[in-house]
C-alpha cells in the first residue's frame, strides 16, 4: 500500500462521517424552514410537516391502544394541538421531540382513561375460545400453519396480558423503546423526566414480560 | 460482575443502553456462566416474541386520517391557529415601517385590553346554544365561559383611526344532571359534531343511559347508520341492546349488519339483534352469510345460525 493510498483509506471514514453530518444538518435546516414558513401560515409547509411525522404517531398510536378509532382520534388531536401551538415552538428542543411530548401525552392519558374505565379488551370470547377483534387487521397469509396460527395467537394472547400489566408510563416508555427504537434519553426528554427514570421504566416493563412470557417463549 | 448484577444489566444490554465497560463486563460473564447463558437467551427470545406484536396500520387509516386532518383544519377559525392571524399580520405590518407602528401598536393594546376585559368581566348567560337551539340556566349550573376572537376586516380611516370588525365565539363551560331536558339536548346537539369523533363518542355514551326517552333513540338509531366513525357506531349499538326488541330498533339494526363497512360493528350488531328471540333473523343472518367475506363475521353467523338450530343455506 503506497502512503498516499493509506492516507485516502484513512481520512475516508471521516469524509464520509462529515457527509453523513452534512446531510443531518441540510435536512434539520430544511425542516426548520418548513416550521418558521408554517408558523407564517403556509399551509403547504404544515402539509409537508405532518407527512413527515404522521405514520409513525398514528402507529405509535395503533399500537398502544390497539384501535382505529382511538388511534385515528390520537392523530387529530396531537396534529390539531401542533396547528394550534405551533406559533409557540422556539427550537428549544427538535421538532420531532415537541412533537411526540405531545402525542405521549395524549396517549398516556388515554392509557389512564382506560384504566380507571377498565375498558375492554380487545380479546372477546368466542365458542372457539378467546378472539383477539384486532385480528381482522393482522394479515394472515392463506394457507398458513394452523398449529402456528394457535401458537402464535396465544402468544399475543400472553403479550396482550402482559402489556396490561403495565402502569402507562411503563408502558409508553416500552413501546418508545422497543417498537420506535429512541433512546432512553430522548424518551425521557418527551415525557418530562430523566434518562435515570425512562431506564427504571423500561427495566421494570421488561421485568414483568419476562416474568410473564418466560415460561412460554 | 456477578450473576445478579447480570440479571439487572441483561434487559438494558439488550436495547444497547448499557455503557461500553458494562457491556464488556456481561458479555464476559455471560461467555464463562452457563445460568446466565440460558437467562440471556430467555431474554433474547422474549425479546424477539415481542417484536411480533408491532400492528399494522390498517390500510387506508392513514390517508383518511389526514383526509379528516385537513377538513378539520380548513374549518378551524382563524383565533384557532395560534394567533398565526393577528399575530402573523402584526409581525409583517411592522416590517412596513414606522408609520403604522404606532397606531397599530395602540390598536394591539386596545384590542387585548377588549379581549380582557371580556375575559375577566361578569357573565351573562346568552340565549343560543352551540347547536342553534335556545338556552337557558335552570337545573344546569353555568360555570365559566370563554370569549376568543378573530379579525375579521381592518380598515384605515382617514382620521388615522382604525376600524377593525370581529368575528366573536363565545365559550361556555356547563354542568348539569343528565336527566336535565337542556343537557340532554346538548348531548343531542353533539351526536352531530361532524368534525370532532371524540364529542361524538363521549355523548354518545352519556345518552345512552336515557335510551327510553324516544329523541334519544332516535339519535342513537340515527349514529348506529350513518355515523362515520367506527367507534360511535359501536357506543351507540350498546346503548340500543335493552330495545332491542323495538321493531324500528330491529329493522334498523339488520340495516347496519347488511350495510355496515366495518366487521367489528358487525359482529356486535349481530350480538346485539340475536340476543333477542326472533325467527325474522334466520333470514337475515342467511343473507349476510352469502354476501359476507370477513371470517369472524361468517363464524359468529354460523354460530349464531346454528344456536337457533338453522342451516346456513337458503338452498
Amino acid at each position: 500500500m503506497t502512503f498516499l493510498t493509506a492516507v485516502r483509506l484513512s481520512i475516508l471514514p471521516m469524509v464520509l462521517a462529515a457527509g453523513v453530518l452534512a446531510n443531518r444538518m441540510a435536512t434539520q435546516a430544511d425542516e426548520a424552514t418548513l416550521i418558521r414558513a408554517a408558523q407564517r401560515g403556509d399551509a403547504e409547509a404544515f402539509e409537508a410537516l405532518v407527512r413527515t411525522y404522521d405514520q409513525n404517531v398514528l402507529r405509535i398510536a395503533m399500537n398502544l391502544l390497539r384501535s382505529p378509532e382511538d388511534a385515528r382520534d390520537i392523530y387529530q388531536e396531537a396534529f390539531l394541538r401542533v396547528y394550534k401551538n405551533l406559533h409557540a415552538f422556539r427550537f428549544d428542543c427538535s421538532f420531532h421531540t415537541w412533537l411526540y411530548r405531545i402525542v405521549t401525552n395524549i396517549c398516556l392519558d388515554h392509557l389512564r382513561k382506560r384504566k380507571v374505565r377498565r375498558e375492554e379488551s380487545t380479546i372477546v370470547d368466542t365458542p372457539e375460545g378467546p378472539l383477539d377483534r384486532m385480528e381482522q387487521f393482522a394479515q394472515n397469509g392463506p394457507g398458513s400453519d394452523p398449529e402456528r396460527h394457535a401458537w402464535n395467537r396465544q402468544l399475543q394472547e400472553r403479550i396482550s396480558s402482559a402489556l396490561e400489566d403495565l402502569s402507562p408510563r411503563e408502558r409508553m416508555v416500552f413501546e418508545l423503546r422497543h417498537y420506535q427504537g429512541l433512546r432512553l434519553r430522548n424518551i425521557g426528554e418527551m415525557l418530562g423526566t430523566s434518562e435515570e427514570a425512562a431506564k427504571n421504566c423500561l427495566f421494570r416493563a421488561t421485568q414483568k414480560m419476562r416474568s410473564i412470557l418466560g415460561e412460554f417463549v | 460482575m456477578k450473576c445478579e448484577d447480570v440479571s439487572r444489566a441483561l434487559p438494558l444490554y439488550l436495547y444497547g443502553e448499557v455503557s461500553p465497560a458494562t457491556e464488556e463486563a456481561v458479555e464476559d460473564h455471560v461467555a464463562g456462566c452457563a445460568a446466565c447463558q440460558r437467562e440471556f437467551k430467555l431474554r433474547k427470545a422474549v425479546h424477539s416474541a415481542l417484536d411480533a406484536r408491532e400492528l399494522t396500520v390498517p390500510a387506508g387509516l392513514l390517508q383518511e386520517c389526514r383526509g379528516d386532518l385537513s377538513r378539520r383544519i380548513g374549518r378551524e377559525p382563524v383565533h384557532d391557529r395560534g394567533w398565526l392571524g393577528i399575530g402573523g399580520w402584526l409581525r409583517e405590518s411592522m416590517h412596513d415601517g414606522l408609520r403604522l407602528r404606532v397606531p397599530l401598536s395602540a390598536m394591539a393594546l386596545i384590542a387585548m385590553g377588549y379581549f380582557a376585559a371580556r375575559l375577566t368581566g361578569p357573565l351573562t348567560p346568552g340565549p343560543a346554544t352551540p347547536g342553534g337551539g335556545s338556552f337557558a340556566t335552570t337545573n344546569a349550573g353555568l360555570e365559566s365561559a370563554a370569549f376568543s376572537s378573530s379579525v375579521r376586516a381592518i380598515e384605515p380611516q382617514a382620521s388615522g383611526t382604525v376600524h377593525i370588525s370581529l368575528d366573536e365565539i363565545h365559550r361556555r363551560d356547563i354542568t348539569g344532571r343528565l336527566d336535565d331536558d337542556k343537557i340532554q339536548r346538548l348531548l343531542l346537539d353533539a351526536i352531530r359534531q361532524e368534525n370532532s369523533p371524540g364529542v361524538r363518542v363521549e355523548s354518545v355514551g352519556m345518552l345512552k343511559e336515557c335510551v327510553q326517552s324516544s329523541p334519544v333513540r332516535a339519535a342513537l338509531l340515527d349514529a348506529v347508520a350513518h355515523d362515520s366513525n367506527a367507534g360511535v357506531r359501536l357506543k351507540a349499538l350498546e346503548g340500543l341492546k335493552t330495545f332491542v326488541g323495538d321493531p324500528d330498533v330491529r329493522r334498523t339494526l339488520s340495516q347496519v349488519l347488511l350495510h355496515d363497512d366495518n366487521p367489528r360493528v358487525r359482529i356486535a350488531t349481530i350480538d346485539v339483534l340475536t340476543s333477542h328471540c326472533d325467527d325474522a333473523m334466520v333470514g337475515i343472518l342467511q343473507d349476510v352469510f352469502q354476501k359476507e367475506d370477513n371470517q369472524h363475521v361468517r363464524t359468529r353467523v354460523q354460530n349464531a345460525l346454528r344456536e337457533m338450530h338453522a342451516t346456513i343455506g337458503t338452498f
